[in-house]
């Protein structure tokens, strides 16, 4: 929830949801994340659930505690959590339907132009990957026109997990983020915490500061449409350009300078920044060392730079990026570097005077997925921890959906290995005439 | 001296002295002169009765102390020389008494009286010159009388002019004087005889010659008129020549004894100088000079001296010609007033020098002895006359260079003759110049400081067309008259000027701001202005020095406020925020709300549209979005616009933003401006369909391959065909829009804004926005070059909705295909559900038949109009982009850089690997 704080911060709206009277004729869009309940609160478009307390209760406790309207914060009556277990979180999922929607569909009419969901979830745990998988399906189905995008956040897959059945709640969030969003912002908590330890010095990144450089991240990614310019206004030119095909709506992003709050990393250069930036080698997330295919590509990128900048020095680094093919980019269609400048928030004091924040679609997010499915694979062939599972409706009779969400994301990997091909402009093809021929 | 004093008020005088003849102290007189000379009733006495009222109407004449104390001293002089020096003793007491007693009025005249009834008595044979005495000290009648009808006509407000011209009557008074008294044929023209003498007879009494002598002086008159009157525009060569002439030419039959003496020859000459002939002296119109007349007997020498002298009355002659003439011209304007009122002075100067050189010549002759050491020899002349000639010879020069000139025409011609070398020269011409340029310089301190135009001779270098509206006041009211741009200020400082006072008329006129420009009323300024006043400044040899600083000042206090004004009260920076927001799309979430809403309006054709809804749906959006918090000075601008219809056209091609300008801002966003910002908009709101579409594809694209990829396996390939090259259309539609937000836009704007807020005054600002819209239009393809290239553009945008089009049928059929395979399955399952067969033979055989039909002709056919449409796509951009290569503006070759960053298409299009060897051969061609 520290993506309201940074929005309140850069809104100029107090903790309590009032406007601040140094904000009040800013050229912001107050209104894309929030709605003004009376002349002076602001209170953002937000459901808060959970199937736990714990984490609803700390933000009850923090100064921004009224900023939301109590009414939108839904707390399972249960309380017990979703044990970790997709399944469990599924099945809640299904049971607080009624109330969960109640509160959406409210939400939802009360928004004048309702143009996307956006889900924060973890795909994890119980509760994020359970229940976000379940609303992700319900949404589509009494949304269908609607686009969703979720911020989802993966597991750190380098150590070991202190929740044994994470590969099979990724597995299961997987298919629903694959076949029922439009567009996945994968946070990937492992290159986070490398983050925070590598670039930022933090011996021991808690919560909030991984936390804050998420809600960065959103911020940032949503700067366009709460700072209306040019183009991309709405979400659906942001994303139209970044994802050429429904199914490679995966994206990662990228962030300069990467600091925390008041803390300041050393000045970036602006010119650095417009060059550094984009090319994809210093991205700092989430790229994961040890890259079997070396055909890696970008996509499509977009970059979006915040502050002052001398728009010639942009459209210089973007020669050199290409001059020197810094970055790889698909064979089979075009393909580049877009760069949108966004205002920054006057209210928010940062050390730098230019951020840029990366969205990228690149191929090696297939990376991530297959050890995903490695770590699946392993815990499926010996039928590890599956006995909770079992429990659930869903998994009542077989284990059938866990097998047909491997068979998903094995589609995705494919998928996303033939677009680093020349040929992907025929892969549908290539694949329906070997269905035909199967058949 | 004495002589100009006099004449004076000689008009006045002439009143009075009218006056009093009718009266009975005329008849008086007469009776008084009768009985002085002791005559009969029957004689005759009207000659002495005249000459009596002369000698009596000189009293009305303001005597000078001086003459007093000059004609006792000649008394006593005479006395003197006579002999009797007690008497002269005795004279002298008797004058002091009368002087300490007062109470005489007239003591001049009388003396006077005295001493001309003395030698008139003593010296029968001296008559005649005696009477050119009477002539000088009774000038007043002699003038007033005969020349009446000269003075009238005379402008009496140029009083400088007619104590010249009355210099000029002088000359002939005397003559008139002489002939009344002296006249051996008494005619009896008693009151006007003055025309009917020649001037300067003064030695040959020719009875004979009265007629002659008129039509002489009436031939010399016009004579030199004519003669002025086609002066050669060359007049220097004229001179030369005139003294070639004077020095070489000698007729052969010219008289080269010595038989005129020197001292005519003088008196001659100081007639000369006086533009009018003498006795021997005669202006020869052949020569265009005065010459001697060649049957008199003088010596070479002398007449080469003598004309070399006489050129100085002909130069004189000339400039006073030019005086009275332009003198009388009322729409020479003032510069040119000045230039006359500067020549009238340096003509006064030189009837100071004449007054000096008559009085010099004939001083002897008060002594009656000729005596010809004493007398005013020629070679005095010649040294006394030569400062004198060289002036009037550069005052004739100027007279020569400004014919037919006036106002800052004048003032140049002037200043061009300011860089002679001759230290005196260059004085004078600058006194002149000084003078003439007075008039301009307060013109310009009205101009700069006041903002008026206080010129009505078109003399000022800034031109007003008074038919200019207000609206158009900056840009076409106020002209720099080139014509009249003095060669002493430059072009530039010409223009600055020009712009202080048009900005001075802006505020006034069109901003409705008349409080004071900060600076102007302080003290300071006010002192300056006064300081200012004086032409020095103005000609300043140092032109980077005052005169430039006292413009600087103007400018820099008018223009700041100028700009105050634009800024502040009519708020310019927020109108061209709003233009860059509204008519260049700035304001994107509002634009884009805009097209949400209007969208269903717009693909209807155009004749549909009705503007009263558009403007509804425009205030919607603007509420709806962030321009709701703009200033509703500003949305009450923002307006929709119809663009010409034109058949076949949908409302997407004729609708526009407008946005209203009025007032001083209208200065800067002129009508045709606007236009630019139409056309730009135009292809702006293109662009942004193209995206608003692509947008909406990809949106259907994105829910739809959910629902059909699992049910409709078959239609994968199609779909993942459709979806890559709506990603091609996207990549190119965004890849244009950024190149239009970042090259077209931000590079631009962010150029018009530094220059803006750099610009110190208004001009600045206009040039900045021209630059500003003419780089957005060459960018925006808008321009003449790139019309194929925009031809190009509307090619691809027009694949891109027919995409659209092509699109929406595909997913309509086959989610109708997909609604009927549900139904099939739901009927099929309902059926089982209640115990009967799934599906009949029939039913199956039908959903068989139709399923073919989907995939044996649907699918190949839409198959086949992607294919067609994908290659069609291709080959445009291919085409754009090699046109976009070769096309001269930087920032649209680096738009095919940005199109083809990956180089798909170079790897495709031949053409482009070699974009380098594409150019060249296109120039070869060229």
């Amino acid at each position: 929830m520290e993506f309201w704080k940074q929005l309140c911060l850069e809104h100029g709206i107090s903790p309590e949801g009032i406007l601040e009277d140094f904000a009040t004729d800013g050229t912001d869009r107050k209104d894309v994340f929030f709605y003004q309940a009376d002349d002076e609160h602001y209170i953002p478009r937000a459901v808060l659930l959970d199937l736990e307390p714990r984490v609803i209760h700390s933000i009850l406790n923090s100064p921004y505690a009224n900023l939301y309207n109590p009414e939108n914060i839904y707390l399972s009556k249960h309380g017990g959590g979703a044990g970790n277990n997709w399944a469990s979180g599924y099945t809640q999922g299904d049971r607080l339907y009624e109330e969960v929607f109640d509160i959406i569909d409210r939400e939802a009419d009360g928004s004048d132009s309702l143009e996307a969901f956006v889900i924060c979830h973890s795909i994890a745990g119980g509760t994020g990957s359970g229940m976000g998988s379940y609303l992700l399906e319900k949404l589509n189905d009494r949304f269908p026109k609607k686009l969703i995008q979720t911020y989802s956040v993966f597991p750190n897959q380098v150590e070991i997990s202190d929740v044994v059945v994470q590969p099979y709640n990724s597995m299961l969030t997987l298919k629903r983020l694959t076949q029922n969003a439009d567009c996945v912002v994968i946070l990937d908590n492992t290159a986070l915490n490398r983050i925070a330890t590598e670039r930022l010095h933090l011996r021991n990144p808690d919560f909030s500061q991984i936390n804050q450089m998420v809600s960065t991240i959103m911020s940032g990614s949503t700067t366009t449409l709460r700072y209306p310019g040019y183009m991309n206004n709405d979400l659906v030119g942001l994303l139209a350009s970044l994802i050429p095909t429904p199914r490679l709506h995966f994206l990662m992003t990228g962030y300069t300078p990467l600091t925390l709050g008041t803390e300041q990393n050393g000045e970036v250069d602006p010119t650095q920044v417009s060059h550094y930036h984009p090319s994809p080698h210093p991205t700092p997330h989430p790229k994961h060392s040890g890259t079997r295919d070396s055909n890696f590509c970008y996509i499509s990128i977009l970059n979006i730079i915040q502050g002052e900048v001398d728009p010639t020095q942009v459209h210089k680094s973007l020669q050199r990026i290409r001059e020197r093919k810094l970055a790889q980019f698909i064979p089979w269609g075009p393909a580049s570097i877009q760069v949108a400048l966004s205002r920054k928030s006057p209210y928010v004091q940062t050390a730098h005077r230019v951020s840029g924040l990366m969205l990228a679609n690149h191929t090696s997010i297939v990376s991530l997925f297959e050890r995903t499915c490695e770590q699946y694979d392993k815990l499926r062939k010996r039928e590890a921890f599956l006995e909770q599972f079992r429990k659930e409706p869903i998994f009542k009779d077989n284990l059938d959906e866990l097998d047909d969400s491997r068979n998903v994301v094995q589609e995705l990997v494919d998928e996303y290995h033939a677009a680093t091909r020349p040929d992907y402009i025929t892969w549908g093809t290539q694949k329906a005439s070997k269905q035909s021929t199967k058949a | 001296m004495s002589l100009l004093q006099v004449l004076v008020p000689c008009s006045a005088q002439m009143a009075a002295q009218n006056a009093s003849v009718q009266n009975s102290p005329a008849a008086l007189l007469n009776q008084l002169v009768k009985a002085v000379l002791n005559e009969d009733e029957g004689c005759d006495v009207s000659q002495h009765f005249q000459f009596a009222l002369r000698i009596i109407s000189s009293n009305f004449a303001p005597s000078v102390e001086q003459d007093e104390f000059h004609v006792s001293e000649k008394i006593k002089r005479k006395l003197a020389r006579e002999g009797r020096e007690s008497d002269a003793a005795y004279f002298s007491e008797l004058h002091r008494k009368l002087q300490a007693q007062g109470k005489l009025q007239n003591r001049w005249s009388i003396l006077y009286l005295l001493l001309s009834l003395a030698s008139n008595q003593k010296d029968e044979k001296a008559k005649p010159s005696s009477a050119s005495i009477f002539g000088r000290g009774l000038p007043n009648l002699a003038t007033s009388t005969p020349f009446v009808p000269r003075n009238v006509h005379q402008t009496p407000g140029i009083s400088e002019f007619s104590s010249g011209s009355n210099v000029i009557t002088q000359s002939s008074g005397i003559g008139s004087g002489i002939s009344n008294i002296s006249g051996t044929t008494p005619t009896p023209h008693s009151y006007a005889p003055g025309y009917l003498t020649t001037p300067g007879l003064t030695f040959a009494p020719n009875p004979q010659s009265v007629g002659s002598q008129l039509a002489q002086m009436l031939v010399g008159d016009t004579g030199s008129k004519t003669a002025q009157s086609k002066l050669v525009p060359s007049s220097k060569v004229q001179r030369s020549n005139v003294t070639k002439q004077g020095m070489s030419s000698s007729p052969m039959e010219e008289n080269t004894s010595f038989e005129v003496t020197e001292e005519v020859i003088v008196r001659d000459l100081v007639y000369v100088f006086q533009g009018i002939e003498g006795k021997y002296i005669k202006y020869n119109y052949s020569e265009d000079a005065f010459r001697l007349d060649s049957q008199v007997g003088i010596p070479r020498p002398t007449r080469d001296l003598v004309h070399k002298l006489a050129e100085l009355g002909w130069l004189f002659l000339k400039v006073k010609k030019y005086v009275e003439k332009r003198s009388q011209d009322k729409a020479f304007g003032l510069v040119g007033q000045s230039f006359t009122a500067a020549l009238q002075q340096e003509l006064t100067e030189y009837y100071r020098l004449l007054a000096v050189l008559e009085a010099q010549q004939q001083e002897p002759e008060d002594g009656f002895e000729v005596n010809s050491a004493s007398a005013l020899t020629l070679l005095q002349l010649n040294v006394w006359t030569f400062d004198p000639l060289n002036r009037m010879k550069w005052l004739a020069i100027l007279v020569d260079g400004c014919k037919n000139k006036k106002g800052g025409a004048l003032a140049s011609a002037i200043h061009s003759y300011t860089f002679h070398g001759d230290g005196s020269v260059q004085k004078l011409i600058n006194h002149i110049l000084k003078l003439v340029a007075f008039p301009l310089r307060q013109m310009m301190d009205k101009w700069i400081y006041d903002g008026l135009l206080a010129d009505k001779y078109h003399e000022f270098f800034v031109a007003a067309d008074p038919s200019v509206k207000e609206e158009k006041l900056w840009h076409k009211k106020y002209t720099l008259r080139k014509s009249m741009l003095p060669s002493f200020i430059s072009m530039d400082q010409a223009r600055q000027i020009l712009l202080i006072g048009k900005s001075i008329n802006f505020l006034k006129q069109v901003c409705k701001d008349n409080s004071p420009i900060t600076g102007k009323g302080s003290d300071d300024m006010v002192e300056k202005y006064s300081k200012y006043e004086n032409t020095e400044i103005f000609l300043d040899k140092d032109f980077d020095g005052k005169f430039q600083k006292v413009i600087d000042k103007a400018y820099q206090d008018t223009s700041k406020k100028l700009l105050d004004v634009l800024h502040q009260r009519f708020k310019f920076l927020d109108h061209l925020k709003a233009m860059r927001r509204y008519l260049l799309l700035g304001q994107g979430d509002f634009i884009k709300h805009l097209m949400d809403l209007l969208q269903a309006d717009l693909v209807k054709p155009a004749q549909f549209l009705y503007l009263h809804n558009l403007t509804g749906v425009l205030e919607t959006a603007i509420r709806a979005t962030n321009a709701q918090y703009d200033d509703s000075e500003i949305l009450d601008r923002l307006d929709v616009r119809l663009l010409e219809l034109s058949p076949g056209d949908t409302g997407w091609d004729v609708f526009s933003l407008d946005y209203h300008v009025d007032g001083p801002i209208s200065t800067v966003f002129t009508p045709q401006c606007k236009i630019l910002y139409l056309r730009v908009f135009n292809f702006l709101w293109r662009a942004k369909r193209m995206e608003y579409i692509l947008t909406q594809v990809w949106k259907d694209q994105m829910s739809n391959a959910r629902l059909l990829m699992k049910e409709i396996p078959e239609l994968s390939p199609l779909l993942h065909h459709i979806h890559t090259l709506a990603a091609e259309m996207v990549h190119f539609i965004h890849q244009m829009q950024y190149y239009i937000n970042f090259e077209v836009m931000e590079c631009s704007y962010d150029e018009l804004w530094k220059q803006v807020n750099k610009a110190t005054d208004l001009d600045k600002i206009i040039a900045a926005h021209e630059t500003f819209l003419d780089t957005i239009l060459q960018r925006s393809l808008l321009d003449n070059e790139s019309q194929k290239l925009l031809t190009q553009l509307r090619v691809i945008f027009d694949l891109v909705v027919q995409f659209q089009g092509m699109q929406e049928e595909f997913f309509k059929v086959s989610l109708e295909e997909r609604e009927r395979r549900r139904k099939d399955v739901e009927t099929i399952e309902g059926r089982t559900e209640m115990g009967e067969w799934g599906t009949t033979q029939l039913e199956e055989e039908d959903k068989r038949r139709l399923q073919q039909e989907f995939k044996k002709n649907f699918i190949p056919s839409e198959r086949a109009k992607l294919k067609v449409l994908a290659q069609t796509l291709q080959d445009m951009v291919q085409k754009f982009l090699v046109m976009l290569t070769s096309h001269s503006d930087d920032s649209l070759r680096l738009l095919a850089v940005r199109l083809d960053f990956n180089e798909v298409y170079k790897a495709k299009e031949p053409k482009l690997r070699s974009p380098e060897v594409y150019q060249k051969r296109k120039k070869r061609v060229l």
